[in-house]
C-alpha cells in the first residue's frame, strides 16, 4: 500500500576493519584465532548454575570475564551480562580497527546487534525474588535492564556513538541479519561507521529449554559426524567494525575482507524444526550469491551453522546440495561449534570473524571431534585439524528458531 | 494497513476512538493487580483469535503471537492480498516488539524452577526467544522471506516501518509487511509500576501535559503493507500513502540528559526530512510519541519544536498513546495506521488527557479536541525512553 521512495546516492563497498570476541575459548581477535586453529574447546561442565536436575551438563561458558576494563563511561554493576559481553567486544573491534571513538563523528556511527534472549539473567533474577521473598520485592530491572535493545545501547553509550542503533533479535541467525543492515546501513550512506555483531548470556532458561528438546550433547559437540548427540548451549559476544571501503583505505585500515552479500528467508514451516528439504537455507545462500553477483564455485570457505545436532546437519548438508548443486563437495565447510558450542545469538557474529580471519589469514578452522563418517554427511568439513588455502570468498550461514536463514558473504576486497 | 487494539480492530475505527476522546483505561482483568495502588491498564478484552484467522490450532501460539497473526491478517486482507498468492511470494516481515513476550519466558522459567526441568513444555520454549511471534506469524501467513524482529524500544514499530520500506526500495523484496505487536502481561505490569513510569492517581497519562505523572501501559498490533508504487499499480491495489522518509538518531545519554534527548528527537526528524527531500514546513501533522513519561515527553517536545522551526506555530501534533497508552514496541505502528486514517478523513484527534501545557511549552497547536486537517505529509514519531529514535515520513498517495 505505500510506495518506498530511495533517493540514495550510489551505493559504497564496505569492508571489515575491526574484529572483538568475548568467547568461551577466551576474548580478544588473536587468542581467540589462534585457539580454534588449535582446535581448542570451551566446553565444559556448567559452572554457573547447578545442573544436578538435568541429564546433561555441558556448556561453554566464558568465564572469569570481568567487565570492569571495558566500562570506562558506564558502571559495569549496571548492566546486564550480554551488555557487558557485547561493550567488551565492541571495544576490542574499536581498537582492533584502530579507531578512536573519541574522533570519530559520533553521530554517523551506529550499531546493528543480535540477540536470541536478550538478558534472560533478568528474569531469572526477577523469578528467584518473587520466589523467595513474594511480589512486594520485585522492582522495574525488567523494564529497564531486560529489553534486549539495551544492549547495542549500552555499546553506543559506552562509546558515545549517536546514529542508528537497532537490535534484531533473530535468535541463532541474529548476527548475521545485524551484519547485513549494518552493510545497508553504510552502503546507503545512512552511517560512515558501523558496530554489528551478537551477543548472549548463558542462562538457565537457554539450558532447560534446550535440554527439554533433547537437544544437547551428553558427551562432545561433534558437527557431522554420525554418532553426533547435539549440541552445547554457550554464551559470548562478537563485534565487527564495518566501514566504507574506500574511507578504511584512505586511512591505511586492515581490512579484514569486504562484505559482498546477503539473502534472508523464512522457512515459514515450523518453530523449532526446519524444513525437510532445506528449502529455506538454500534459498537464503542463492539470493546471497545473486547479490554479490557469484557463483557457487566462487565460493571458497562455509562457515556452516553445524550445530551439532543429527537434524540440522543432515539438513544442513542436503540445502547446501540444493543451492551449490556439483560445487558443494568441493568447498570446506567447518563448524567452529565444535569448539565454541552454540553462542545463541553471538554465534553468526563470531562465524562471520571466523570468515573473514579466514580470507585475510589464509587458514580454515577445523570441524573437531570428527571420528564417524555419516553417510548424509558427506561433504568436507576440514575434520579435526586445521587447513592453509586461499580464500578469497567465504559465506557465512545461520539458521534460528522461528524459521530465519540467513546467509552473508564476505571477500577478499579486490579492485 | 491492520490494526488490533482495545479501541478497535481497523484504522478507521482506531482513528474514531481517537476522536471521541473517550478513555479505554480500565482496571486490569487479564492477570492479577493486587498490591497496586493503581491497577488500570488500556486492555484488550474478549481477544478472539479465531474472529481474525478462522478455525485453526492456536495453542502453539501466546498472546504477542497471536496479536502479529492477526494484525498481519488484518493487513494482508486490507491489502487485497490472501491465499497462494502470498505463500508464492516471498513476503518480508519486520516485527517491533520490546519484549516478544515477556510472560512466556517468564511462565517458562518458573515452570523450570516447579516441576523441575523435565517438566517445561516445549511449545514454551519455542515462544520464549524474542523473535517467536515473528515466525509464529510467518508460519500462519506463509511468509517466506527476510524475517527479522525488530528492537529499538518504544521506538520499534516505526523502525520496522523504516526497514521495511528500505527492503522494498531496494529491490530486495516486494512486499514487506512491517509494524509492531506488544501484549499486556502481569510481569511488564509490575515492571513499568516499580520503575516509577506508569502515571500515578488514577493512572490517566496526559501527554505533553504540566500535570503529567507517567504512561498507561496498553497493547496491541498493527501492520502495514509495503510494496513498489510499481507492483501496487501493476495489481491495481488501493495505495494509502507513500513512505517519503524515515531517519534515525540514538541519544549516548539513554534518556538521562533532556537535553540530550531533544537533540535526538530533532537530529531524526531532520534525516527523515533529508531523506525525503523535505522542508520542515512540509509537514502537515506529528503523530508524537509523548505518553505521560514526564522527561521524554519534555524531550520530545522541545526535539520536535528544534526540527520544525517556523512551522511549529501550524502543524497538529497529536499524541495518541494518551487514549491507547504506551504500546511498547507496538505504538509506533499504531500510531502509523492511526495517522494514516487521519488522513483519509482529514481530522486530526486531539490528545487524550491533555489539559493545560508546561510553562514555555513549545508546541503550540496542540489541544484535547479534534481539528480538520489538510494532510498531505505526516510524521510519525518514535522515541525510546533510553535511547532510539526513529521518525518517519508519510505522504499521501
Amino acid at each position: 500500500m505505500a510506495r518506498a521512495v530511495d533517493r540514495r546516492a550510489e551505493r559504497r563497498r564496505v569492508a571489515v576493519t575491526g574484529i572483538g570476541v568475548v568467547t568461551p575459548v577466551g576474548s580478544g581477535r588473536e587468542t581467540f584465532w589462534r585457539k580454534l586453529l588449535a582446535g581448542e574447546s570451551g566446553i565444559a561442565p556448567v559452572s554457573s548454575f547447578d545442573t544436578s536436575r538435568f541429564k546433561v551438563k555441558l556448556g561453554a561458558e566464558v568465564r572469569g570475564f570481568d567487565p570492569a576494563p571495558w566500562c570506562e563511561r558506564l558502571d559495569p554493576g549496571t548492566l546486564g551480562r550480554a551488555s557487558q559481553m557485547a561493550v567488551a567486544a565492541a571495544r576490542m573491534a574499536l581498537a582492533d580497527a584502530g579507531l578512536d571513538a573519541a574522533t570519530l563523528d559520533a553521530e554517523r556511527v551506529g550499531v546493528a546487534m543480535g540477540t536470541t534472549s536478550g538478558e534472560p539473567l533478568e528474569i531469572e533474577i526477577f523469578n528467584d525474588a518473587l520466589r523467595a521473598a513474594g511480589r512486594d520485592a520485585l522492582d522495574g530491572a525488567l523494564a529497564t535492564r531486560y529489553p534486549c535493545h539495551r544492549i547495542p545501547g549500552q555499546i553506543a553509550a559506552e562509546l558515545g556513538f549517536a546514529g542508528v542503533n537497532v537490535m534484531l533479535p533473530n535468535a541463532c541467525a541474529a548476527g548475521n541479519y545485524a551484519v547485513a543492515f549494518a552493510r545497508d546501513a553504510l552502503a546507503s550512506g545512512r552511517a560512515d561507521v558501523m558496530l554489528a555483531g551478537g551477543a548472549d548470556a548463558f542462562s538457565r532458561i537457554t539450558y532447560t529449554g534446550f535440554a527439554r528438546l533433547g537437544a544437547i550433547t551428553t558427551d562432545r559437540c561433534a558437527p557431522f559426524d554420525r554418532e553426533r548427540k547435539g549440541m552445547v548451549p554457550g554464551e559470548g559476544a562478537g563485534v565487527l567494525v564495518l566501514e566504507p571501503l574506500e574511507a578504511a583505505r584512505a586511512r591505511g585500515a586492515r581490512v579484514y575482507a569486504e562484505v559482498v552479500g546477503y539473502g534472508l528467508s523464512c522457512d515459514a514451516h515450523h518453530m523449532t524444526a526446519s524444513h525437510p528439504e532445506g528449502e529455506g537455507p538454500a534459498r537464503a545462500m542463492a539470493m546471497a550469491l545473486a547479490d554479490a553477483g557469484l557463483r557457487p564455485e566462487d565460493v571458497d570457505y562455509v562457515s556452516a551453522h553445524g550445530t551439532g545436532t543429527p537434524t540440522n546437519d543432515r539438513l544442513e548438508t542436503l540445502s547446501l546440495k540444493r543451492a551449490f548443486g556439483a560445487a558443494a563437495a568441493r568447498v570446506p565447510m567447518s563448524s567452529v561449534k565444535s569448539m565454541l558450542g552454540h553462542t545463541m545469538g553471538a554465534a553468526s557474529a563470531l562465524e562471520a570473524a571466523v570468515c573473514c580471519l579466514a580470507i585475510a589469514d589464509g587458514w580454515i578452522p577445523p570441524t573437531t571431534n570428527y571420528q564417524h563418517p555419516d553417510p548424509d554427511c558427506d561433504l568436507d568439513y576440514v575434520p579435526n585439524t586445521a587447513r592453509q588455502v586461499p580464500v578469497r570468498v567465504a559465506m557465512n550461514n545461520a539458521y534460528a528458531f522461528g524459521g530465519a536463514n540467513a546467509s552473508v558473504l564476505f571477500a577478499a576486497a579486490a579492485g | 494497513m491492520g490494526v488490533l487494539s482495545p479501541l478497535g480492530d481497523s484504522p478507521a475505527a482506531l482513528h474514531r476512538a481517537l476522536c471521541a476522546g473517550a478513555s479505554h483505561l480500565a482496571p486490569v482483568e487479564g492477570f492479577a493487580v493486587e498490591g497496586f495502588s493503581m491497577n488500570r491498564a488500556v486492555e484488550l478484552r474478549g481477544f478472539d483469535p479465531a474472529r481474525y484467522l478462522g478455525d485453526g490450532n492456536f495453542r502453539p501460539l501466546d498472546r504477542t503471537g497471536l496479536l502479529a497473526a492477526c494484525a498481519a491478517r488484518l493487513a494482508l486482507d486490507d491489502a487485497g492480498w490472501t491465499g497462494d498468492a502470498v505463500a508464492r511470494g516471498e513476503f518480508a516481515l519486520l516485527l517491533g516488539t520490546m519484549f516478544g513476550s515477556l510472560r512466556t519466558i517468564s511462565e517458562f522459567d518458573r515452570r523450570g524452577l516447579e516441576a523441575g526441568p523435565l517438566y517445561v513444555k516445549p511449545f514454551d520454549f519455542a515462544n520464549s526467544v524474542i523473535n517467536a511471534a515473528a515466525g509464529q506469524t510467518a508460519i500462519w501467513h506463509h511468509l517466506r522471506g527476510p524475517n527479522s524482529t525488530v528492537c529499538a524500544g518504544t521506538a520499534s514499530g516505526v523502525q520496522a516501518i523504516a526497514l521495511g520500506a528500505d527492503l522494498v526500495a531496494e529491490g530486495r523484496v516486494e512486499v514487506a509487511i512491517a509494524g509492531g505487536a506488544e501484549e499486556l502481561c502481569w510481569e511488564s505490569f509490575v515492571a513499568f509500576s516499580r520503575a516509577g513510569m506508569v502515571a500515578n492517581g488514577d493512572g490517566t497519562p496526559r501527554p505533553f501535559d504540566e500535570k503529567r505523572s507517567g504512561f498507561a501501559l496498553g497493547e496491541g498490533a498493527a501492520f502495514l503493507v509495503l510494496e513498489s508504487g510499481e507492483g501496487a499499480a501493476a495489481r491495481g491495489a488501493r495505495v494509502l500513502a507513500e513512505v517519503l522518509g524515515h531517519g534515525e538518531a540514538f541519544d549516548p545519554s539513554q534518556g538521562s540528559d533532556e537535553r540530550r534527548g531533544a537533540e535526538t528527537v530533532t537530529r531524526a526528524v531532520k534525516l527523515a526530512l533529508e531523506h525525503a527531500g523535505l522542508q520542515a514546513e512540509d509537514v502537515s501533522a506529528v503523530s508524537a510519541a509523548a505518553s505521560g513519561h514526564r522527561r521524554a515527553d519534555a524531550a520530545e517536545a522541545r526535539g520536535l519544536a528544534a526540527a520544525l522551526g517556523m512551522s511549529v506555530a501550524s502543524v497538529g501534533v497529536t499524541a495518541p498513546k494518551g487514549a491507547f497508552g504506551e504500546c511498547l514496541g507496538a505504538s509506533g505502528a499504531l500510531q502509523a495506521a492511526a495517522l494514516l486514517a487521519a488522513m483519509e478523513v482529514g481530522e486530526l484527534p486531539g490528545v487524550a488527557g491533555f489539559t493545560a501545557a508546561p510553562p514555555g511549552f513549545p508546541l503550540w497547536a496542540i489541544s484535547d479536541r479534534t481539528t480538520p486537517v489538510d494532510l498531505a505529509v505526516g510524521l510519525v514519531d518514535g522515541v525510546g525512553l533510553d535511547g532510539p529514535c526513529c521518525a518517519l515520513l508519510l505522504g499521501r498517495s
